[in-house]
């Protein structure tokens, strides 16, 4: 019959809606590993170009930056491409150094109709807010035991 | 309109699987001839990935089906273990297999929407993505992501599990049992559905299984053929659940096996929940290089068996691979049997097409 489905439609008209309005009423929706917009620790980048190796979408490449970095002679810092960034996360869970972070700044959030700022560059990519860090290095690596073949 | 006359079906057409056309012949209002018009997705899956190293070739081996990535992810983890010659952990092998399971749910979910859309019952067509939606958003608590999760790696699983883990799976369980009992209810019993479903794309589950299908066309025509039963891999062999089949064939079967299939699917993820808790290896680690040899594996996926073959001569990259998806032979091979067995109208051609459920960038990749 279809009293059926009338009958399980009526159940649902006095049920609360299950669609939020995002971001009048309430914020984007966010969980503790969320893998977003990345963070990069100049402090801490070699420079090593593990992250470029490792990324599958090409998006990372390095670039020299003025400055005088100790622990990079070379200034050679990572300038990464959002636009291509397919948000795997192997670049954080690759690098030897801990310098890459991800934040919980993701979908509408970086969404824009200008290609061109997609493009971040070192220095900007170490201007991100470091309260939203989600993904570390050390989510990916621990516990690891050895291989047994 | 009277006499024979091409009608062209899609890619843009609210009817069509995903991005695919179809060259139709029709005669009057009866579809004698469907020609699949495939390849605006394709990409070049197994060739990129041929091209990236083993440690993020991984990350490209699910993309190319949105409404039922983990299966494809999981086969893939398993190749590359065989070739990398580990044994992953069992909390890791519990763990793909709640997320290949989670991702059956969201997959048959999303496919209630495009079946309800099809025979214009839209209502309860939205309660079915709520259910997904609830899915999702577990996917999003453990994994980060919604849809691509970059989860199940070869060696075992990513990162180790959050704290209240089982409490919560077991929590969306409950929950997602109660929207798909209503939907099963809203959708199953209602007079219009069967109306349009029964007696419509009507194949046999042995001539399904002859002409290369398999998952719920071959099961909803009466053959219990099952990957996870059948050869089981991870810990398929360790947990009690059924396979449930059709009797007639039609599109109304398959609809019912797959309910049927999500209920079952809650009852696996119950079982393997239990064996998933927080501390303790999950993840073997793999060299950068792996030694020569061969890597295969069959998962059951939503829409049927998935088969990956690697091939590895060593070194740092893959030498070949290769996919065989299960979508491609319901869009040619059953959809030829079935037009040319019974008498299918413009207005049914949509059904039938959602009833066998293809995933048009499978097809491409």
């Amino acid at each position: 019959m279809v009293l059926s489905t009338i009958a399980e439609a009526v159940k649902y008209l006095f049920k609360r809606p299950y669609t939020r309005l995002v971001p009048a009423k309430t914020g984007p929706f966010k969980t503790d590993r969320m893998r977003g917009a990345h963070i990069l620790d100049m402090s801490k980048c070699t420079g090593c170009s593990m992250c470029q190796q490792v990324c599958p979408a090409n998006a990372i490449d390095m670039v020299e930056v003025p400055g005088q970095y100790p622990q990079n002679p070379r200034r050679r810092f990572p300038r990464i491409d959002l636009h291509r960034c397919t948000f795997c996360a192997l670049c954080v869970e690759y690098c030897p150094f801990d310098a890459l972070y991800m934040t919980s700044v993701t979908g509408f959030e970086l969404y824009t109709r200008d290609k061109s700022t997609t493009l971040k560059s070192p220095v900007e990519l170490s201007r991100g807010d470091y309260t939203l860090v989600t993904v570390k290095r050390d989510l990916y690596v621990t516990k690891e035991v050895k291989a047994s073949g | 309109m009277a006499g024979r006359y091409t009608l062209y079906f899609g890619p843009q057409h609210p009817g069509a699987p995903g991005n695919v056309g179809f060259r139709l012949e029709m005669e009057g209002e009866r579809v004698v001839r469907a020609e699949l018009i495939p390849g605006f997705l394709h990409r070049g899956f197994e060739k990129m990935m041929e091209n990236r190293k083993w440690e993020n070739s991984y990350v490209l081996s699910y993309r190319f089906c949105v409404e039922d990535p983990d299966p494809f992810e999981v086969a893939y983890a398993e190749a590359l273990d065989m070739v990398f010659k580990v044994d992953p952990p069992p909390k890791a092998k519990y763990f793909r297999m709640i997320q290949a399971e989670f991702s059956r749910i969201a997959s048959h979910m999303f496919w209630t929407h495009f079946m309800l859309g099809s025979v214009g019952l839209r209502t309860p067509a939205y309660w079915a993505l709520a259910a997904r939606e609830e899915i999702l958003k577990w996917f999003a608590w453990v994994t980060g992501h919604r849809i691509y999760h970059n989860f199940s790696v070869p060696g075992g699983i990513r990162s180790d599990v959050p704290q209240d883990f089982q409490s919560r799976t077991l929590d969306l369980t409950y929950r997602v049992e109660d929207l798909v009992k209503d939907v099963e209810k809203a959708v199953l019993g209602n007079r219009v559905f069967k109306r349009r479903t029964r007696g419509v794309g009507v194949i046999k589950g042995e001539t399904a299984l002859r002409l290369g299908a398999t998952g719920p066309v071959v099961r909803g025509g009466g053959l219990a053929y099952d990957v996870r039963k059948l050869a089981p891999y991870e810990r398929y062999d360790s947990v009690n659940f059924e396979v449930p089949v059709g009797e007639v064939g039609d599109a109304y079967d398959r609809a019912l096996v797959r309910f049927r299939e999500v209920h079952e699917s809650l009852k696996i993820i119950r079982q393997a929940a239990m064996e998933v808790r927080p501390g303790g290896p999950y993840r073997v680690k793999i060299p950068l290089t792996a030694p020569p040899g061969r890597g295969y594996a069959r998962v059951e996926s939503a829409r049927g068996e998935y088969t990956v073959h690697v091939t590895s001569v060593g070194g740092r990259s893959p030498y070949r691979v290769r996919f065989k998806s299960p979508s491609m032979p319901l869009l040619t091979t059953v959809l030829d049997y079935i037009i040319k067995n019974e008498e299918v109208t413009i207005a049914d051609f949509p059904v039938v097409l959602a009833s066998l459920d293809p995933c048009a960038p499978d097809i491409d990749r």
